[in-house]
């Protein structure tokens, strides 16, 4: 009799598991995913009932430039406003005119107005974008968020009094530092992954796929100690083909071919790369059984890279009860932020994507009945420069520091910053080049780069506390957690 | 007979031919026997599963001691091993202690000293520390035993129980202590050059794009060292491969090519000039079918350090000029390269130097040149590691204030479109060296990087931009980091993800003198690296030894190793694969960003391995991989339809010489030992050799070329293969 092919699986990964745990001295360091499931079932606690909750980190790559992607409108002269940001930025050419943002009311400043980046709003052929997401309290933003070892004021960055978070302004390390989730020493592991590690056993007991998938190849921030993410192509491959290998018939050619296949990766795995690579393909195997049927979605998503990723993790969700799992986490990402050069046109349609895209997921999760279950947030490497590099059509900006982050979803507290107050009593940065914001340490080399008051870890925590992490948990995933005054910055009901 | 007698027999014709030979043949009789000739075995005790250790203090091993048991977390120790011969200047950097616990974590001790302490049957006293140095797990806790093993140049020793804490608590089971499955027969008495056979094979899959029976023939006749010297003065690109010679365009593509999108001349003239399809398709010519393979291929390994990108570099022929600089001196050195790479206009371009100015300061590229191309964030020891302070903390190696001033020395720099030899109307140049606009020039003076005995750490105001940019670049060339830096990253690139750093200092020595006193000879860099005993031998049984194949050396090293020809099989390929690595998330010259495809630092999830091209690997690159292996093995790269055609002669294997061996021989085991010693180099596990073979003899004897892709698909979508060890 020919097993169907989500048994035949199953039972070459139990096996897997098996010999994987059964030999002493082969495997060095790590539990697979299928081991996991074979060690850890009898010992779990009950499943909880139905609750699903996830969590959809947008990774903005390169550095968006926060300083025009929030820019004052109002004129209140107590706090930086429109006329400070256009003296730094319009004599280069890289000033968005006042009339052209997009006002939002901002409540904890004494509702003065800001603006949203124009590309937040409706665009022909497309959705209405996430502006109009703000006034129906579904769109917050997190400002002068940014990698920190502890709190820090502009003295101590100057005396070096305060460690700072190590290799400011380069990409890699900052990238790092926030899908880590810590800034006090270098990680092997993600916030999302340690999340993924401490939370799997008890909300997805049973789950068919990992708790925490990338639709944007390996990411720090989906790598646990233990978590063995999933890596899958955007929607332009049907979810039942996408980790589908091809040539395998139901001849027996065929199958004897795909049976070797399958006990070649239980073989030789005393070498440590050997042992990698094969854990990571038998975890892609057992998630391709069990994605070996999909519905698609139904709200209308963008074709473009961010907007088929986004749809991509729109098909899972919907597919969430038969996967057996009441948490995941994802990670897309959209390149093209790192604008050292025509900012302008270049940020613009970037963001102009990434609103798009965030908004028809939004409406599908609307459609799906998913609007409070699922948080779509935002992470990227750093701020920007006030100070603009290059000038006239040419014109970008350099690495900075503190940014701003959109959360969206009907779980998000909108229509509001949130954040730890800046030296101007607000949450929003006093946007003056070399002013009391500015981390610099002379005048002749200030650039306007925002020393962060609020951590990536405070904006982590706050999502992962909804997520579902407990409190006695927190600091087993926030290492530094506890240098901060607060693990929650309200954004989240 | 000696091999240099066959040699003039066989070579007396032309006075001229024979001091050649002579001259290139010559170092071949000296290659050593790359094998350790006997295991490397850590001494036990009395009860032959327990380590023999002994704590600093206690007197030296002689006759029956009775040895501590258990030890606590952070107690150096002594331990001892034989097997092993160590070159002049190798020490405790040369050895890697690995230990695992009960939950199978790994963690790894420092060692911290090596002695010989018997000279007749050499045996070292290994001297280390019970601390994890890794990280990646919380330290082993003082529970029981640890199963412990030593690792040197790639070998592994046996494995023995170390009590930490208590003993106990730990099942061991019984090991070998082989150290080689390979070797240990008689080899043939006519080989004369080169004949340790699977170390032949490990060398193309480092020094080339895969091996194939002419190479493997050729080391075996003239040796590696013969090889190498060959290789290093061998022209550039192959005569019948040149570099496409595509002239710059206007930026527009609207104002460079015909408007009528769609038509033949239309596609022809994008494909050409504003696509990666020429640069692509010639790169994969000249690693399928070039003589000089290992220039491409170092060239290939620098692209992946000096990187720039399509689109964002817009024209195949800026793109183009960019390999030249790359290949130009890939053997040359590494000063050269630095400055031809900052003045490369697609350089220049992709990190913003070419428009930052003194009132427009751009900072991109005077942060990444330090970052990534040349020292790195943190200062080095010569070994690679990393120097700590007094908290054990990394020392960064500059700040924001040195990107500054470095920024400044970087300005003034800009395309030129007039004057230049390759200067023309309506386009940018891109062909010819960025060139200096004094008046955009920041003249101030600049303090640059900090060390001992720093050459122009600092730059007085007023200098011309010319003369600075010199002075700059030998302030980072002679910086210490960069001989560890560069040698790692060519090291990762060729052989092996996590070198010792005994292997990083010997190349870095090499590069910071090459015999001659020349600092940066990258030819010498990269005879080092081939040539050092951590590369060499037949086989390696470090657990931790080895890469995985980045997507392009595994589409390389198929198509090599079975005769690639194109589709209907009379002709050459005419290159067009590249496909097949995109589809892997490898598509070549279009790296992500400025961090190549993959960071240098990346570590598996879930285990502490230090893999950079594992950055590739994941659930569903993983199944690309299986699927390109069932493509290149029962399919092949048609002729399309396009018009013109992306694939005009298109891309196949040629196994009629294995459908051969598989008609031959019913039982189908000359067919798995011929791919056995191409594929693996002799390294097939016996279990590995039965499931293939179960596979193949499900295929009728009667189509003797699918038993052949059926062998092929399961070696090549094996994890075995897929790493390069």
């Amino acid at each position: 009799m020919k097993e169907s092919r989500r048994e035949f699986i199953k039972k070459a990964g139990c096996a897997m598991g098996m010999v994987t745990l059964a030999s002493q001295v082969e495997h060095f360091g790590r539990m697979t995913a299928l081991a996991q499931k074979v060690d850890g079932g009898k010992r779990r606690r009950a499943r909880l009932g139905s609750n699903y909750k996830a969590l959809v980190c947008v990774f903005l790559a390169g550095g968006n430039d926060g300083n025009n992607t929030i820019v004052p409108i109002h004129n209140d002269a107590s706090v930086s406003n429109y006329s400070v940001y256009s003296a730094a930025r319009a004599p280069f050419g890289l000033a968005i005119a006042q009339n052209q943002l997009l006002p939002v009311s901002v409540p904890s400043i004494g509702n003065l107005s800001y603006g949203l980046n124009p590309a937040f709003g409706p665009q022909a052929n497309g959705n209405n974008g996430i502006h109009e997401l703000w006034a129906q309290g579904k769109l917050a933003f997190a400002t002068n968020v940014g990698t920190l070892v502890s709190p820090m004021t502009k003295a101590q960055y100057q005396n070096n009094s305060v460690a700072k978070p190590y290799q400011l302004f380069s990409h890699l390390d900052q990238v790092v530092q926030y899908q880590a989730g810590r800034s006090d020493t270098f990680s092997f592991t993600g916030w999302g992954g340690r999340v993924s590690d401490n939370m799997s056993e008890t909300s997805n007991p049973n789950g068919l796929v990992p708790m925490i998938t990338s639709i944007d190849g390996s990411q720090l921030f989906t790598a646990g100690q233990t978590t063995q993410p999933l890596a899958i192509a955007d929607s332009n491959t049907p979810l039942n083909q996408v980790l589908n290998p091809i040539g395998f018939g139901d001849d027996p050619v065929s199958q004897a071919r795909l049976q070797s296949f399958n006990e070649l990766r239980a073989v030789d795995r005393d070498n440590g790369y050997v042992d990698a690579a094969s854990a990571i393909t038998d975890s892609a195997m057992a998630a391709n059984a069990a994605l070996a049927t999909f519905q698609d979605v139904t709200a209308p998503f963008p074709n473009t890279s961010v907007g088929r990723q986004l749809k991509q993790v729109a098909r899972l969700i919907k597919k969430q009860a038969d996967l057996n799992i009441d948490r995941q986490i994802f990670y897309v990402e959209r390149g093209g932020f790192d604008t050292h050069n025509n900012q302008l046109g270049a940020q613009t349609n970037n963001l102009g994507e990434v609103s798009q895209a965030v908004r028809a997921f939004y409406d599908e999760m609307v459609l799906q009945g998913m609007a409070s279950d699922v948080t779509v947030f935002m992470m990227t490497d750093f701020g920007r420069t006030m100070n603009p590099a290059g000038t006239g059509g040419a014109v970008g900006s350099d690495h900075g520091w503190g940014n701003h982050m959109f959360v969206l979803g009907d779980s998000v507290n909108g229509g509001n910053f949130y954040g730890v107050n800046t030296s101007n009593g607000t949450p929003f940065p006093n946007l003056l080049i070399d002013g009391p914001d500015d981390a610099t340490n002379n005048t002749a080399n200030a650039r306007g780069r925002w020393i962060p008051t609020t951590s990536v870890e405070q904006y982590a925590a706050t999502l992962a506390r909804w997520y579902g992490l407990a409190e006695e948990d927190m600091t087993a995933v926030f290492p530094n957690i506890g240098s901060f005054p607060s693990s929650d910055l309200g954004f989240m009901l | 007979m000696s091999w240099t007698k066959l040699a003039l027999k066989a070579h007396i014709p032309g006075a001229i031919l024979l001091i050649i030979f002579a001259a290139i043949a010559l170092p071949a009789q000296i290659d050593p026997d790359p094998n350790s000739p006997v295991p490397i075995l850590l001494s036990s005790e009395k009860d032959p599963v327990r380590v023999l250790a002994l704590p600093l203090t206690a007197a030296m091993p002689d006759g029956d001691v009775e040895p501590q048991n258990a030890f606590l977390l952070g107690d150096t120790i002594r331990a001892y091993v034989s097997g092993i011969e160590l070159i002049p200047g190798e020490g405790a950097g040369a050895f890697r202690i690995y230990a695992t616990d009960g939950k199978k974590h790994m963690y790894r001790f420092p060692v911290v000293a090596v002695s010989e302490v018997k000279a007749k049957s050499p045996t070292y006293e290994l001297r280390f520390t019970i601390r994890d140095e890794i990280g990646f797990w919380e330290q082993p806790s003082e529970d029981g035993d640890l199963l412990i093993m030593v690792t040197w140049r790639g070998l592994a020793s046996n494995q023995l129980l170390l009590g930490v804490g208590k003993t106990g608590g730990l099942k061991i089971r019984r090991d070998s202590n082989e150290s080689s499955k390979f070797g240990g027969g008689a080899q043939p008495e006519d080989y004369v050059g080169y004949r340790w056979s699977g170390d032949r094979v490990r060398f193309l899959e480092q020094a080339t794009f895969g091996p194939n029976d002419a190479l493997d023939q050729r080391i075996r006749r003239i040796g590696i060292r013969a090889w190498l010297a060959e290789q290093f003065q061998a022209p550039y690109p192959s005569a019948s491969n040149p570099y496409p010679d595509i002239p710059l365009m206007p930026a527009n593509i609207n104002s460079g090519c015909p408007q009528n999108r769609g038509t033949p001349e239309s596609n022809l003239c994008i494909r050409t000039h504003y696509s990666l399809y020429p640069l692509q398709i010639w790169f994969f010519k000249e690693a399928f079918y070039g003589d000089t393979q290992l220039r491409h291929r170092v060239a290939w390994a620098l692209s992946q350090l000096w990187v720039t990108s399509f689109p964002t570099i817009q024209q195949s022929s800026h793109m183009i000029a960019y390999h030249k600089i790359l290949s130009q001196n890939a053997f040359g050195n590494y000063r050269t390269l630095m400055k031809d790479m900052t003045l490369n206009p697609a350089m220049g371009d992709y990190l913003d130097m070419a428009r930052s100015t003194k009132n427009s300061p751009n900072e991109n590229y005077a942060r990444e040149v330090l970052q990534l191309f040349t020292i790195g964030l943190f200062m080095l020891n010569p070994d690679g590691t990393y120097q700590l302070d007094i908290n054990n903390e990394p020392i960064p190696t500059y700040d924001q204030d040195t990107v500054n001033n470095f920024t400044k020395v970087f300005t003034g720099w800009t395309f030129c479109n007039t004057g230049c030899p390759n200067s023309t109307l309506g386009a940018v140049n891109y062909k010819d060296p960025l060139v200096l606009n004094q008046n955009n020039h920041d003249v101030n003076s600049k303090s640059l990087l900090s060390y001992p005995n720093a050459v122009n750490p600092t730059i007085p105001s007023g200098q011309n931009g010319n003369a600075e940019l010199d002075l700059a670049l030998d302030n980072i060339f002679h910086h210490p980091n960069v001989g560890p830096f560069v040698s790692k990253f060519l090291i990762q690139h060729l052989v092996t993800s996590d070198p010792t750093p005994a292997y990083v200092g010997r190349v870095a020595a090499v590069f910071n003198d090459n015999g001659q006193g020349i600092r940066g000879d990258l030819k010498s860099v990269v005879r080092a690296i081939l040539l050092d005993p951590e590369a060499r031998g037949d086989i390696k049984t470090d657990p931790n030894y080895g890469k995985l194949r980045e997507p392009v050396q595994m589409t390389t090293n198929f198509y090599r190793q079975f005769n690639v020809t194109s589709a209907d099989g009379t002709q050459q390929s005419d290159g067009y694969v590249s496909p097949l690595p995109t589809l892997m998330s490898q598509t070549p010259f279009s790296a992500p960003t400025v961090f190549n495809y993959y960071p240098p630092n990346y570590v598996v999830p879930g285990t502490t391995l230090l893999a950079p091209e594992f950055g590739l690997m994941n659930t569903g690159s993983s199944i690309a991989r299986v699927n390109i292996a069932t493509f290149m093995s029962f399919s092949s790269v048609t002729v399309d339809n396009r018009n013109p055609p992306n694939a005009p002669m298109g891309t196949s294997i040629d196994i009629s010489a294995l459908t051969q061996v598989a008609q031959n021989d019913p039982t189908a085991n000359q067919l798995l030992n011929e791919l056995n010693y191409k594929m693996m180099h002799g390294t097939m596990s016996q279990q590995m050799r039965d499931s293939i073979l179960t596979a193949v003899l499900s295929v009728p004897q009667t189509s003797p070329d699918v038993r052949v892709r059926t062998a092929l698909f399961l070696i090549a979508s094996s994890s075995q293969y897929q790493i390069q060890r």
